[in-house]
């Protein structure tokens, strides 16, 4: 275990401190809480663009479905989001923890159940993933049962994991303009 | 060389390796600890490699390649002008990334696992690729010595990266020119240090043939783009005669295989040796080292046509199996090769190294020993017949 100011590219005392105060201090839990925001704007075809904050990704549908395979599809971001979310708990983690990483990588997969309902030849069914796999690998300097409990902290806190994970009320609106 | 016996046996080049010798190199690779330290770790590792060999009563012996980290890529460390890239740092250079997806998912490895040494600038011999291998070899040794090194086609395609190597180099020819000159001034001084042996290896020639029919692809250590096969196969032959020209006096091998990183049989490459037999023909070496020990290498038919043209480094023994060939069967397959080929054209050896990958060997030290006893129990009983 590293004892270090920085350690991957983190500050570890700085990290215990902010989710110390994630605990204890109310107004900052209400800040990191939410609500996080997109707005995403139809570009044409099936091309959108999100933006969140200072940030912007495009969207785009792969060439089969005649659309430009301009960027990768949202089904796709969801895998990425879920990856990056889940890399980003073992981080950190493990920097809390001490643990150098030298290498991780998440690879992701997953198959629709029933994508006829988006083509709208289906009235029933799930056109979602019927199940996600994340496989992680990881090369750090600890051993394996450290690195597994930290893979397990890393799914279990998860945000993005657990919005796929957990049936998430989801309250549509609309409006004519 | 002076061939002694019939049916000398001999190595591929790289040995298992212990826990330890990896995290030393990965201490030097990190900066932690200097080249000298690395070195005095690693001795000890080599020793331990020559004595198996030696024991198990291999006839020509290498040194493991213990001191490197796979059997090209340590070509970084000796060379200005490359840097060892993994593929994760690579992927915005590559042209089909979801091919490489593809690859990725098949070999359920991931992108930072997978290295090569890129030609980043122009590339500068700093000392000897394996001069130091090779003085440490024989000086503790009193066997013929062989040494493994990248072959010219190997070293280009694997270094020459669109995107990164084309400031210094605008074409893999270009850079080729280099290589060559750089493999050939090795290849004099491993000679005049008394090396026996020297192999060139080429396994991304299996790549051109045998593989899909992409243009970049890192199977094989096939990094680099190609273009048709025809060509490539061209390209190769040609860079190796000109590697080899004029120097005489050290014996010239080939080797070439399909894939030794993982132990799933399905994800290695298969197809006889008849595509790739009048372009190796062509090369001016004494003798290709090959595969030939799995269905996968295909029928000993297509040496038909060319009996006795080379010599042959028979692979009999999968260095990526627990269990250890009988040498009896293993006398069986070579009696199936002396249709092709006379016994003093015959060298016998596992199909590729033991630990071709420093973090991914193929197997344990015992069994890597009881293979190559079994070879040399084979060899014995050949000679008795043959001799």
């Amino acid at each position: 275990m590293a004892d270090e100011t920085i350690l991957n590219g983190l500050h570890p005392a700085k990290l215990r401190t902010i989710t110390d105060s994630m605990r204890d201090d109310p107004n900052v839990l209400k800040d990191v809480s939410g609500p996080w925001k997109s707005r995403v704007v139809w570009q044409g075809g099936f091309r959108a663009k999100a933006y969140m904050r200072k940030h912007v990704i495009e969207m785009d549908e792969p060439e089969g479905l005649d659309a430009t395979d301009a960027a990768a599809s949202a089904h796709e971001q969801l895998l990425s989001a879920m990856g990056s979310c889940l890399t980003v708990g073992f981080v950190l983690n493990a920097t809390k923890r001490g643990v150098r990483i030298h290498d991780l990588e998440v690879a992701l997969e997953g198959n629709f159940e029933n994508i006829l309902k988006w083509a709208g030849h289906s009235a029933d069914g799930n056109p979602g993933y019927s199940a996600v796999k994340a496989k992680l690998f990881v090369r750090a300097d600890a051993d394996e049962k450290t690195l597994q409990e930290l893979w397990r902290l890393a799914v279990e806190g998860s945000p993005v994991t657990q919005t796929i994970a957990r049936p998430t009320r989801i309250i549509t609106e609309f409006e004519k303009v | 060389m002076a061939q002694t016996k019939l049916f000398p046996v001999t190595v591929v080049g790289s040995w298992t390796r212990q826990p330890w010798l990896v995290a030393a190199l990965r201490q030097r690779q990190a900066g932690e600890i200097s080249a000298a330290e690395f070195d005095a770790v690693a001795d000890d590792a080599v020793l331990a490699a020559i004595k198996y060999q030696e024991d198990a009563g291999v006839d020509i012996v290498a040194d493991g390649e213990m001191r490197r980290d796979n059997f090209y890529s340590f070509v970084v460390e000796k060379l200005g002008g490359m840097r060892l890239m993994k593929l994760s740092q690579l992927m915005d250079y590559v042209k089909d990334r979801a091919g490489f997806e593809e690859i990725l998912r098949a070999l359920d490895v991931p992108a930072f696992a997978i290295k090569s040494p890129i030609a980043v600038e122009k590339i500068r011999e700093r000392e000897g690729l394996c001069v130091g291998e090779a003085k440490f070899l024989k000086e503790h040794t009193k066997r013929a010595t062989k040494i493994p090194i990248p072959g010219p086609y190997l070293l280009t395609r694997s270094s020459w990266f669109e995107g990164l190597s084309d400031k210094a180099y605008p074409t893999r020819e270009d850079l080729a020119r280099d290589v060559v000159q750089i493999l050939r001034r090795e290849i004099v001084r491993l000679k005049e240090l008394g090396i026996d042996f020297i192999q060139l290896d080429e396994p991304s020639l299996s790549q051109v043939v045998y593989g899909d029919e992409a243009e970049q692809t890192f199977m094989c250590a096939a990094l680099g783009s190609r273009t048709d096969p025809t060509h490539e196969l061209e390209f190769a032959v040609r860079l190796m005669n000109e590697t080899v020209d004029g120097i005489d006096g050290v014996h010239f091998g080939v080797h070439v295989c399909r894939g030794n990183w993982s132990r799933k049989e399905n994800v290695l490459l298969a197809g006889n040796y008849g595509p790739l037999l009048p372009w190796l023909m062509r090369m001016n070496v004494h003798q290709l080292v090959l595969e030939m020990a799995t269905p996968r290498a295909g029928e000993i038919e297509v040496f038909k046509e060319y009996r006795n043209e080379k010599e042959l480094g028979l692979g009999v023994s999968n260095p990526r199996t627990d269990e250890i060939e009988a040498p009896a069967e293993i006398v069986k397959r070579v009696k199936e090769i002396l249709r092709y080929f006379d016994p003093d054209k015959i060298y016998l050896n596992p199909d590729c190294g033991f630990g071709t990958f420093a973090e991914r060997c193929v197997n344990t030290s015992p069994v890597a020993f009881h293979k190559l006893q079994a070879i040399a129990e084979a060899a014995e009983m050949l000679r008795k017949e043959c001799g």
